[in-house]
């Protein structure tokens, strides 16, 4: 309690979360820019302060002072308000986002289902910002967004219940206190590889950027937007971005707790907790400049073939270990081995060739 | 999927390497010798004049029509202290026209004028066009400063990449 009234507490937990949270993803931009540049032999920023640090404020400044431009024939109301819809909810996920065991806004007993039910509410804002623009890239950004972040919420949300199975609980700060001895990453590698790629789709990060597909339908439902309302969503993205990197590193990592445990004081727990979350940050950025985009196609057979039936097979392992009460090590390796036949079936699939039809050269009419 | 951990592999072994970008305003890349400026005029240390005797060859043969050059009579010459009876008056080079197509380097008969390769040839950009219109001692500035040393250096077909021209024999061989 930082205050012993409960609004004063709340207001002032909030403002601290929410002025963090800025503050990271100013630092998040800067960083982005700067990992894809040394990814592909550039600098990245370099003058607007050392090393550019500066950048980003610039940036903020530049679009903060922009003209806000709305299409005649946008609808007005949905147009205006979609950046609102999209930014809210990836605010409302930090207020049951704990960084360490004192330090959250509210400390729900269902946090992580908030998290993710909360997640999920952006799809609105995308699908408002793609009907509202009268555009056809951006409705079909919007349209190719809402199947991608329907369909994904799915294997995030199984391979979640993953780890609240063996945890017995849905409450974050409980979640991390049992990763005392070993994180989950240990004994859910399967429910790890399938949150990482469902966080990537749900986040709309390449390789499946394709709801903003830059070289498609040239940034998809944000194409009419400009200034402030371009830059709610980016922040809205950036938001997401930051809070699904900590959930992991709290659901698969250990949080706070690992391996230091729970008693160090928490300024040690606040520097592990932000490793951990810039070692995912800096994974998916990793992601981001490495692999190309994929097809909307292969993404959805990806989904469904794929992600879905081993998010069911992570579930029953993880049933049949705590109904018959195996060792946990039993789980680790069951979990490992699915998710090495889980890629064994995507590398088999990807490097299936199609037999060629027999072909010989007909000879054109007409011609003897 | 294994061509995916490789495409990882690769990045990750890119992003420890050093960037290939140059800072360029603050950093200047090392230019190669036959790099093609604007071209200038050089001047005889020896004789304490300018090698342009204003014959005007390079004024005729160029294509882009940037120059323009008037001859006077050698004062030097007058007083026993060089052996040209003529010398350029006046010079002028429009660079907001020349193309660098190297005509008039190739066509002087004093080796007079040259194309600079430094980078003083190539950052001219100017405010106004009038101010890409160059006197004689604008062209002369560069050479009197010692910028150019040694213009002319063999090999002359060596390109900074390593190319070098095949020699004449083995083509003629291939035929």
């Amino acid at each position: 309690m930082i205050a012993d009234n409960p609004w004063i507490d709340a207001t002032v937990r909030t403002l601290l979360v929410v002025l963090l949270v800025i503050l990271v993803v100013l630092i998040l931009i800067w960083l982005e820019r700067k990992v894809a540049g040394r990814i592909q032999m550039r600098l990245g920023p370099m003058v607007t302060g050392p090393y550019g640090i500066i950048q980003s404020a610039a940036d903020a400044i530049k679009l903060l002072t922009k003209e806000d431009l709305r299409p005649a024939t946008a609808d007005r109301w949905v147009f205006e308000l979609a950046p609102f819809v999209a930014f809210v909810p990836s605010l409302l996920a930090l207020i049951a986002l704990p960084f360490t065991a004192h330090l959250f806004v509210r400390n729900l007993e269902l946090g992580l289902f908030y998290i993710v039910a909360v997640s999920g509410l952006s799809t609105v804002g995308l699908l408002m910002a793609g009907w509202g623009s009268a555009n056809k890239y951006a409705l079909l950004g919007a349209v190719r967004g809402a199947a991608q972040l329907i369909s994904y919420e799915i294997p995030l949300v199984l391979a979640i219940l993953a780890v609240a199975m063996v945890s017995g609980s849905l409450n974050l700060v409980e979640i991390v206190n049992e990763q005392g001895r070993v994180p989950y990453i240990v004994w859910q590698p399967l429910g790890f590889a399938i949150f990482i790629i469902a966080t990537l789709a749900e986040l709309r990060r390449n390789p499946f950027d394709i709801p903003a597909a830059e070289s498609e339908i040239i940034g998809g439902p944000f194409i009419e937007y400009s200034g402030i309302r371009w830059s709610m969503f980016f922040f809205a993205e950036y938001i997401n971005v930051f809070v699904l990197s900590v959930l992991g590193s709290l659901v698969f990592l250990g949080g706070w707790n690992w391996p230091l445990g729970n008693e160090v004081g928490w300024p040690l727990q606040v520097v592990l907790i932000l490793l951990k979350t810039s070692a995912m940050l800096l994974l998916f950025m990793w992601l981001r400049s490495t692999l190309p985009r994929l097809r909307i196609d292969q993404l959805m057979s990806f989904c469904w073939q794929v992600l879905l039936p081993f998010a069911f097979v992570a579930i029953i392992v993880n049933g049949l270990v705590l109904v018959y009460e195996w060792p946990d090590v039993v789980l680790g390796l069951l979990s490992g081995v699915a998710a090495l036949v889980a890629g064994a079936l995507v590398y088999h699939s990807s490097h299936r060739t199609v037999p060629s039809q027999p072909w010989s050269l007909v000879p054109a009419k007409g011609i003897d | 999927m294994l061509g995916l951990f490789k495409a990882l592999g690769t990045t990750l072994s890119v992003i420890v390497r050093k960037p290939v970008t140059l800072q360029y305003p603050a950093v200047h890349k090392e230019l190669p010798h036959r790099t093609r400026g604007f071209p200038v005029l050089l001047w005889n240390f020896e004789v304490v004049e300018p090698f342009c005797t204003g014959c005007r060859v390079c004024a005729r043969y160029c294509p882009s029509e940037c120059i323009s050059v008037t001859m006077k009579d050698n004062p030097l010459y007058a007083e026993g202290k060089s052996k040209r009876r003529k010398i350029v008056d006046r010079f002028y080079l429009d660079y907001g026209r020349c193309m660098r197509c190297n005509i008039c380097v190739e066509v002087c008969n004093f080796d007079a004028i040259v194309l600079n390769n430094s980078w003083s040839g190539h950052e001219v950009s100017r405010y106004d066009r009038r101010d890409l219109v160059n006197d004689l001692d604008d062209l002369l500035a560069e050479s009197k400063g010692g910028g150019l040393t040694n213009p002319f250096r063999e090999p002359l077909g060596m390109a900074h990449s390593g190319w070098s021209p095949k020699p004449r024999g083995e083509k003629a061989e291939a035929e």
